[in-house]
């Protein structure tokens, strides 16, 4: 401490008055050896001394400064570079791994919309429904088909609906269950006149109007509403509905 | 038009006014690289001195940038991208105190020299002033290093550090101090090593 403390037993050249007294400029200039302040400009004005001690701090700070510029790696710029971009990669994968999340529940969502609309209540009444639906499966059948179905095996389906039918009501193609307008109902297939009688027969339900004559500009419609279940005939322009639904409530019987 | 809007783009990489939109992912790459070019040096240099070993203060840098690199739109001035990326470095390192509370101890100082061959006398005054630094206590090395290397003021130095102005200019006097001390008690004895 003591030996580098000369500048006090330097002789001052004036003033009692200074300000700063040595112990007050040795804390500035050591503190701070690029000191401008007044006090210290003018200490150092007044003693060459305190001016050498400054100039002697200056250089050893320099002196400081050399041996703190420890040497940089020469990879560290780089690898701070090649950091970053891996990691706002990874970032970015990160995000479109969530926007493939997103992009996949939309799509979900919006294919259960799509069933939702297109095989649920899209249809407000059952002619039109009905109408759709033969149309829908039109080249599974023809009227010159070979198939066959006995009147037995179109009972035992009928017994779903506890409904039989005391004879046929003509050569049955097909008899088969089917979701009609999401219900189970029973889809039978007849040969007409020139093409196949399609017949019907639904269970009630209230979402979809009774219609009793629908038509279009190929086929005709007729639906019976009896007390356990619907009965829809649709067939070409060529075929006698009335006779249809004459032989149907003709040979129908209810069990219930 | 366009011509027009690129250009104030650039200048705005350049000036990097405080933009409304810096959220362009280019021109946030740009500032980055700039920062990183500019500052590493300073950075490394700087959590070296706070840790005293070669491989913890790379890290520490690292550390610091990818912090940095996500919270790089906070930065509004560019002129306070050095003592903000200080401050995150030192908030790191205390981080790092946390996680791994070590000693450093004497003997790590050891790895603070390093043995060159080509022992010029700059070398060896820098290698023996090195060791000096490094053992000085922390709190007076720390701001030593900010106002020597960083070329802070004592106020910036306060403000950073988070400590009142007079403390920090006692530290530095007392810094200074030891310093002077032991090169005045030791230099004869380096250089008769060396002659």
């Amino acid at each position: 401490m003591n030996n580098h403390t000369s500048d006090s037993d330097m002789p001052k050249i004036n003033n009692p008055t200074n300000k700063m007294d040595d112990l007050q400029y040795r804390r500035s200039i050591y503190a701070d050896p690029t000191s401008q302040d007044d006090d210290v400009i003018a200490a150092q004005n007044a003693d060459p001394a305190k001016k050498q001690l400054a100039k002697e701090l200056y250089l050893f700070d320099e002196k400081l400064k050399q041996a703190m510029k420890i040497p940089v790696p020469d990879d560290l710029c780089n690898k701070l570079l090649l950091r970053q971009t891996l990691a706002s990669h990874q970032q970015e994968k990160r995000k479109s791994r969530v926007h493939l999340a997103l992009a996949a529940s939309v799509a979900i969502i919006a294919g259960l919309v799509v069933n939702y609309l297109q095989f649920s209540n899209s249809y407000t009444n059952l002619g039109d429904y009905a109408l759709a639906h033969v149309y829908y499966e039109q080249n599974d059948f023809y009227n010159d088909d070979d198939n066959r179905v006995s009147l037995t095996s179109l009972n035992k389906k009928m017994s779903t609906f506890n409904g039989s039918f005391s004879e046929s009501l003509g050569e049955l193609i097909s008899a088969d269950y089917c979701r009609f307008d999401d219900m189970k109902s029973l889809h039978l297939v007849f040969q007409g006149l020139t093409d196949t009688v399609t017949v019907f027969i639904v269970p009630k339900e209230e979402h979809l109007a009774f219609t009793n004559k629908f038509s279009d500009d190929k086929l005709q419609g007729e639906s019976l509403g009896f007390k356990q279940a619907n009965i829809i005939v649709v067939a070409d322009k060529n075929e006698s509905l009335d006779m249809w639904q004459y032989n149907i409530n003709k040979k129908i019987t209810w069990s219930i | 038009m366009k011509i027009f809007g690129k250009n104030k783009i650039a200048t705005q990489v350049l000036t990097t006014e405080p933009s409304k939109n810096s959220g362009s992912m280019a021109t946030k790459q740009v500032r980055y690289e700039a920062l990183v070019k500019a500052l590493h040096g300073d950075l490394y240099r700087y959590a070296y001195w706070l840790t005293h070993e070669k491989q913890v203060a790379e890290d520490l840098v690292q550390e610091t940038f990818l912090r940095a690199w996500r919270a790089l739109d906070s930065l509004k001035d560019e002129k306070a991208a050095k003592s903000w990326l200080i401050t995150i470095l030192r908030r790191e390192n205390a981080r790092r105190f946390e996680r791994k509370r070590f000693d450093m101890s004497e003997y790590e100082e050891a790895s603070i020299m390093d043995t060159q061959s080509t022992t010029t006398e700059q070398v060896i005054e820098n290698q023996w002033l090195r060791d000096k630094i490094a053992q000085l206590p922390a709190e007076y090395s720390e701001p030593l290093v900010l106002q020597v290397l960083g070329g802070y003021n004592g106020e910036d130095i306060a403000n950073m550090l988070n400590l009142n102005k007079n403390t920090v200019m006692t530290r530095l006097f007392r810094a200074r101090n030891q310093l002077k001390d032991a090169l005045e008690k030791e230099p004869k004895k380096v250089r008769l090593l060396h002659e």
